[in-house]
């Protein structure tokens, strides 16, 4: 092989393989988008352990002088941790298992059924993801109140009984074009054989629907877990989850010290409740992160 | 006769799983997507008081979406306003996720670790904390003070292009906080092009660049339709949007039936744009069909 084309495939690459300068430069792309995700990150967790000392002292950028702990507990007394851990942690996980449960059978129908009607309900679940929250708000407020979830936990996930609220329709969606993916012969064959719709359901298409179900179950949960919108209107006091709690934060902590604490005090333990506050959702995607790469990769969203 | 029979039979029972099996989420569909949007429409045209007998209407035409364009002082500001930063932000979002998916999807050592911190933005985007981690100004893109960029665009650019562009720079931090969804749609869908394909082209002699334009981005085109519509659908539904806020506010201090009327103009400006962008990706197809 000649010399030059040789060279030529080291730096630039071939249909096979990236040459030297097509990963280098691909590394340090990604290497700067990585550090503008995570430096937030650094931020928050640096943030949190300084002391008013180190806060103001520019010297003092990343690592703190000396751990300040308090900030922690401070933040885990203002956001009332335990009780608003409770809390989100029973709206998001029980709002996920609903959509994944109402999600799927409704995703199902639509992907493997024909039925009279069919185009218009499917139009009508892309019309309901299209809908902005704010637009029908009021009326919702109206509805929450009317079957008397008004303050309980309830006005959240209520909805995601029967496969809306929070994006419920989106989930419908990702189950259709999963199922379309499998082949039809699966289910003709058990119906040949005899099993009812539920129980090829069941015992056929639920196994094979794990990286769907994996998708769909960690998206519920974090929306769930972020949502503020409808949550401040519609879930009260005693049910408030974590994340609106951080609103809350400044007024109790004034509580606590009558003088005023002064902003960059407050930096610190805001830093502090956010990292408290995110960090159920971190550990829950640290756990399933591989399975959710893999599972993206199998669902293929949308045809 | 008895063959036709028995398959109507089947079809019938087949509907009839459909709907079994659909029951709960049309109830749903019926109680918390249609009622409130009919009654939201219907409300949008009246004038509602909220009395200690229940809410009292009383019906008034077009005043309240007129009032929205002539009598209020801020929502047709904030809607313009807002509506430029999303079409400045929509295609910018969705041409940074197509490169990044696009790198996530090449074959690099160290591939999963990016992905999975490249999913991350995915658990933040839509929480109080990024919003609290925007304030504290950490989140800021640190390269344009380091570099002193701005003052650099200032000078070197006539204002013409230099706001615009700073605008888009400022954003950039944002649009790639809200990017993560649209990264995970692109990696999905280029899954859906086989290797053998990328293989055959090889064999035939194809360069990567052509690849890339005769088969990967006409393969990814719905994808990117997808990416679209939900870029706009949530940017729309933005958390933090002046807008949600105005809405809000009036909810409680001005009446049902003016925030009814703001949700629907709002509404309806996010369809439309839907509809603009669904008939552009049509012509589009339709354009390189010909070409074929």
């Amino acid at each position: 092989m000649d010399k030059v084309a040789w060279t030529r495939r080291m730096l630039f690459g071939s249909q096979e393989k990236n040459g030297w300068i097509m990963n280098l430069v691909l590394y340090a792309l990604l290497l700067n988008i990585a550090y503008l995700y995570l430096n937030p990150l650094f931020y928050m967790v640096s943030t949190m352990f300084k002391n008013q000392v180190d806060l103001l002292d520019p010297s003092v950028r990343w690592i703190p002088r000396s751990l300040e702990w308090n900030n922690l507990k401070l933040a885990w007394e203002g956001l009332n941790y335990v009780q608003g851990l409770v809390n989100s942690l029973t709206i998001s996980g029980l709002g996920a298992i609903f959509h994944v449960m109402a999600c799927a059978l409704a995703g199902y129908a639509f992907a493997k059924f024909n039925f009279p009607g069919k185009s218009i309900l499917f139009g009508l679940l892309i019309l309901s993801f299209l809908i902005p929250p704010q637009t029908i708000v009021i009326p919702m407020f109206l509805l929450i109140k009317e079957l008397g979830w008004m303050g309980t936990k309830f006005a959240i996930i209520g909805p995601a009984m029967f496969g809306h609220g929070i994006r419920g329709s989106l989930f419908v969606i990702i189950f259709t074009q999963f199922f379309r993916t499998l082949p039809k012969e699966l289910d003709e064959s058990a119906r040949i054989e005899g099993a009812g719709s539920l129980r090829i359901l069941l015992n056929i298409v639920i196994p094979l629907a794990k990286p769907a179900i994996l998708v769909v179950f960690l998206f519920s949960f974090i929306w769930h877990w972020n949502e503020t919108y409808m949550t401040a209107l519609v879930v009260g006091p005693e049910n408030t989850p974590l994340t609106l709690s951080l609103n809350n934060l400044q007024a109790v902590l004034k509580g606590f010290y009558e003088s005023e604490v002064d902003n960059m005090f407050n930096e610190t333990i805001r830093m502090s409740a956010s990292f408290l506050i995110i960090m159920p959702p971190l550990i829950l995607y640290a756990i399933a992160q591989r399975w959710f790469v893999e599972g993206v990769e199998r669902t293929g969203l949308i045809e | 006769m008895q063959p036709s029979k028995r398959r109507i039979t089947i079809e019938a029972r087949e509907a009839l799983s459909a709907y079994a099996l659909l029951a709960p989420w049309l109830v749903g569909l019926g109680l918390f997507v249609l009622y409130p949007l009919i009654y939201s429409f219907y409300m949008s045209f009246q004038n509602v008081r909220v009395t200690g007998d229940g809410l009292v209407m009383k019906p008034i035409g077009f005043l309240n979406y007129k009032n929205a364009f002539l009598q209020d002082g801020d929502f047709p500001l904030l809607l313009v306003q807002y509506m430029q930063e999303t079409i400045l932000t929509i295609p910018v979002i969705v041409l940074f996720s197509l490169l990044v998916g696009i790198m996530l999807n090449m074959r690099l050592p160290g591939k999963g670790i990016f992905r999975a911190i490249f999913f991350l933005p995915v658990i933040f985007a839509t929480g109080q904390v990024l919003n609290e981690i925007f304030n504290q100004g950490a989140a800021g893109l640190s390269l344009l003070e380091q570099y002193n960029i701005q003052p650099y665009i200032e000078s070197n650019f006539p204002k013409m292009f230099s706001d615009p562009l700073l605008a888009v720079l400022n954003k950039f931090v944002i649009v790639l906080w809200y990017s993560g969804v649209q990264i995970i749609i692109i990696v999905a869908g280029l899954q859906t092009i086989g290797r053998p394909v990328y293989e055959a082209a090889g064999i035939d002699g194809a360069s990567r660049w052509e690849t890339f334009w005769k088969i990967t981005l006409p393969a990814l085109t719905p994808f990117i339709l997808l990416n679209t519509i939900y870029t706009i659908v949530e940017m729309f539904t933005f958390p933090f949007s002046p807008i949600l806020g105005l809405i809000t506010n009036h909810m409680k201090y001005t009446g049902y039936g003016y925030a009814s009327a703001l949700g629907w103009v709002y509404f309806s400006i996010a369809f439309v744009l839907i509809l603009l962008v669904v008939w552009f990706f049509k012509r589009i197809d339709g354009q390189s069909d010909k070409r074929r």
